[in-house]
């Protein structure tokens, strides 16, 4: 059993590339049993990377891992559970029709005689249960479970499997401010067990009040390792911030118009409430947070794919009716969604039909489709967005990232909106196509048409948006102006609720 | 045995239990033949056919397949029994249930390697066999049919045992299969990592669960639960052709379903199934006995059918509106 204070896990100098791109040159990370370790970073800073390699998901290529006195087994996730390390993810992968006491002892239930017994497994998740200060019946099915609660049945198995180093990625992203205070209560109780828990937050005021270190990535290397005590909010979004603004963004001013959007007092109780702004003609308007803050659930409010139950949704004046998207659709608004392989593309169908899916009107004459007109529109696009296919008719799937995001585009901008909804447009994409997207976003905007841009990342929010309505758990904290924005400005109201 | 209480059907089951009783009451006091020793003796060896089948696919279901063959792989074990005794003439009666066996094993084998191996989805790779095997049985019978004569008599004679005057041997041998299935489904590891790989496969996966071997051997215990279902055929009917038992396979699914093991997987018991089993057949019996027209058959069945995942989807609806409102009340 570790004591308090013992060093548990070092890392130093631990690289990683994927292909030509660099995820870390050189971190450092330090974790002591009875200690919780925030790690800070914006996106792509390299977290995810490093709780992957401890995971036994990904092999580090250089640098040194060392647990307690000896050297750390990179190679499969087993291997590492077994090296006491436990990984809780965001989204807890349960088996939702099995009990909680069977979820935690899956795969090594207790036997005794020829048969399971269930009442040792019922007792002793009971037992773990309670030494998380977390009171939930062991005989009950994971079935209805909230996100948090099934987190903590995660961390139960992981205590059951003699874990000592619990790292939790994002474990506060999608839940509510009582939920937190739960899991907090939970990791405190950690703490006292003498295990470490790291864990990765982008709320900033959940690090400062239960943290005892927080490490500072940037860049895939660390910047800053401090007990809590020895370092501020201000310093630690400064040293996560200090990255240049390298990237080039397009940004040109244009003729700003008429409002396109008015949106009004919008409430879904569960995810946004009393939401209000517009978004004019040749304008980009940023909605900025972080993820679960309910940006995405305005878009598809707005564009119809769910409803709302207050407030209204008006384009160039006239109200526009609730929960439909062809009527959306016919008020020329767009929703590049956020998913483009689950909600974006059909994976199985070819560019050109993905293309052409929402302008099939344009394309019938009088019963059958046009092919002649489908092929014109797809090499249209293809050359104005220049997506690179050998084959039109080949399904998209085997396209890259940036492609399919491209083929997206080009198929909502088929239908020649007025209000175009991009939600993250440059996820997982690379560097070169993430500047043609944003290059393709102002042309849009150049040619009148309103954009609401939905974007984790600060860069891209700063480079393209003329406004900024920062986000934070379903709440509007403020509207910023293309002048008024810094990227720290932004974090403290995404993270904390707080208006610099 | 206290694993017998935690056996004890909860919730789905016990409900279906009260439906049970209530249509075989209901049914007895309109018509009163419907509850005598001939009539309840009657209904049980039907049932026992189609339950020994519900048990056999229940696991297969509860990790989210399906099998469709089995209605057909009966057919291949039957006749094949019929015809093996019919050209020897010693052939005694366990011999007959080992054949049938290994038939049942063998069609369960292909279907296993075919969905677990290569990963073929199991509507089409059973929907395929369903035809194969059936197909299968058209040729080798070349339409020749057996009658009792061709049987032997030790097997027959299984059917015409029967306990207290109303269960017969082939209802009771269901019940002990169903207590040996129910109980190795809850106390033994391979039983819980059915219904892991059930309710989510990825995780399943992921915790290391063999889900190639499972898959595989649920497939076999499939087949071999209809193979044997074939003997008890023979043992009902004491005749065969070639098509006997065709197209009943859907019957078997619906049982199951009604029992309460989810289509999607993650949930049941065999108990449930054979409740289902004989909820279906009891409620066939009594529109017979209640003197309702042979057509409504397969249309009340049908509705019961509906009714079952409805109530399923309102129960889980429950619970999902119960976990936005604790949400909403959260957010405020």
């Amino acid at each position: 059993m570790a004591q308090k204070g013992d060093l548990l896990l070092q890392m130093t100098g631990v690289q990683k590339r994927f292909g030509g791109a660099i995820a870390l040159r050189g971190t450092d990370l330090s974790i002591r049993a009875g200690e919780i370790h925030a790690l800070l970073g914006e996106n792509g800073a390299g977290k995810s990377t490093m709780l992957k390699i401890l995971a036994g998901v990904h092999e580090n290529d250089g640098g040194t891992i060392t647990l307690g006195n000896k050297p750390f087994q990179v190679g499969s996730p087993q291997a590492s559970i077994e090296q006491g390390i436990a990984v809780i993810y965001q989204e807890p992968s349960l088996f939702l029709d099995l009990s909680l006491a069977e979820n935690v002892f899956i795969g090594r239930q207790p036997i005794k005689g020829v048969g399971i017994d269930w009442k040792a497994a019922q007792d002793e998740a009971g037992k773990l249960f309670k030494e998380l200060g977390v009171s939930l019946d062991p005989k009950r099915q994971a079935r209805g479970l909230s996100i948090a609660d099934q987190q903590v049945v995660e961390i139960a198995k992981a205590l059951s499997m003699n874990a000592q180093i619990i790292l939790m990625d994002e474990p506060t992203a999608a839940l509510s401010a009582s939920e937190v205070e739960r899991l907090m209560t939970v990791m405190k109780n950690l703490k006292a067990a003498n295990k470490a828990v790291i864990f990765v937050s982008h709320r900033l005021d959940e690090v400062f009040a239960i943290s005892d270190y927080i490490t500072v990535m940037r860049d895939g290397a660390t910047v800053s390792q401090n007990p809590v005590a020895n370092t501020n909010l201000q310093t630690v979004i400064k040293e996560m911030v200090g990255r240049e603004l390298t990237e080039l963004f397009p940004k040109t001013t244009h003729k700003i118009g008429d409002v396109v959007l008015e949106v009004k007092d919008l409430s879904n109780p569960a995810f946004f409430r009393n939401v209000s702004f517009n978004v004019r003609s040749g304008e980009i308007v940023a909605l900025a947070g972080l993820v679960g803050s309910g940006r995405s659930e305005i878009a598809r409010a707005i564009f119809g794919v769910d409803k709302y139950e207050t407030g209204s949704v008006k384009v160039k004046g006239k109200e526009l009716k609730k929960g439909s998207p062809v009527a959306a659709m016919e008020e020329k608004i767009a929703l590049v969604p956020e998913d483009r392989r689950q909600q974006g593309l059909f994976m199985i169908a070819g560019v050109n039909r993905n293309i052409s899916m929402e302008s099939f009107p344009n394309l019938v004459n009088r019963i059958f489709i046009n092919f002649k007109k489908e092929r014109a529109l797809t090499a249209t696009w293809k050359e104005k967005l220049s997506i690179k296919f050998a084959d039109a008719s080949a399904s998209v799937d085997h396209l890259s990232g940036g492609n399919q995001q491209k083929t997206v585009l080009a198929k909502w901008l088929a239908t020649n909106p007025d209000l175009l909804i991009v939600d993250e447009p440059t996820r997982g994409i690379d560097v070169g196509t993430k500047a043609e997207v944003h290059r393709l976003i102002d042309a849009a905007a150049e040619e009148g048409k309103a954009i609401l841009m939905i974007s984790s990342e600060l860069p891209e929010v700063l480079g393209m948006a003329d406004r900024i309505i920062v986000m934070r758990e379903g709440h509007q904290v403020t509207e910023l102006t293309r002048a008024q924005a810094t990227q720290e400005n932004i974090i403290a109201a995404a993270t904390t609720g707080k208006v610099a | 045995m206290n694993f017998l209480s935690h056996l004890r059907p909860k919730g789905r089951e016990a409900s279906l239990g009260i439906i049970l009783v209530l249509t075989m009451g209901v049914t007895g006091i309109i018509n009163p033949r419907f509850l005598t020793g001939d009539g309840t003796r009657d209904l049980l060896s039907s049932t026992s056919i189609v339950a020994l089948m519900a048990i056999g696919i229940a696991p297969v279901v509860i990790m989210r397949h399906i099998d469709l063959s089995i209605s057909s792989t009966v057919g291949l074990s039957a006749w094949m029994v019929a015809n093996l005794c019919a050209h020897h003439k010693n052939f005694s009666w366990w011999q007959c249930f080992v054949i049938a066996g290994l038939i049942g094993v063998a069609v369960g084998a292909l279907n296993g390697i075919l969905v677990a191996g290569l990963r073929l989805p199991a509507l089409v790779v059973t929907l395929g066999t369903l035809y194969i095997v059936r197909g299968l049985v058209y040729v080798i019978s070349n339409s020749v049919d057996y009658n009792a004569q061709e049987m032997p008599p030790s097997l027959l004679a299984i059917g015409h045992h029967v306990f207290l005057g109303l269960f017969p041997l082939t209802f009771i041998l269901v019940l002990i299969m169903m207590l040996i299935t129910a109980w190795f489904m809850k106390y033994r590891k391979p039983g819980r990592d059915c219904y892991a790989i059930g309710s989510n496969p990825p995780a399943a996966d992921l915790v290391g669960i063999k889900v190639f071997r499972r898959t595989f051997l649920a497939y076999v215990f499939s087949g071999f639960m209809a193979g044997i279902a074939g003997v008890f055929y023979l043992i009902r009917f004491a005749q065969v052709d070639s098509t006997a038992f065709y197209g009943q396979e859907l019957a078997v699914v619906a049982a199951v379903v009604i029992g309460g093991v989810t289509i999607a997987g993650g949930s049941g018991t065999t108990v449930g199934a054979v409740i289902g089993a004989l909820l279906v057949q009891t409620i066939q019996g009594a529109l017979a006995a209640l003197g309702v027209d042979a057509f409504w058959k397969s249309a009340i069945n049908g509705l019961l059918l509906i009714i079952a995942i409805w109530a399923d989807r309102i129960l889980a609806r429950k619970s999902e509106n119960a976990l936005l409102a604790q949400r909403i009340k959260e957010r405020a």
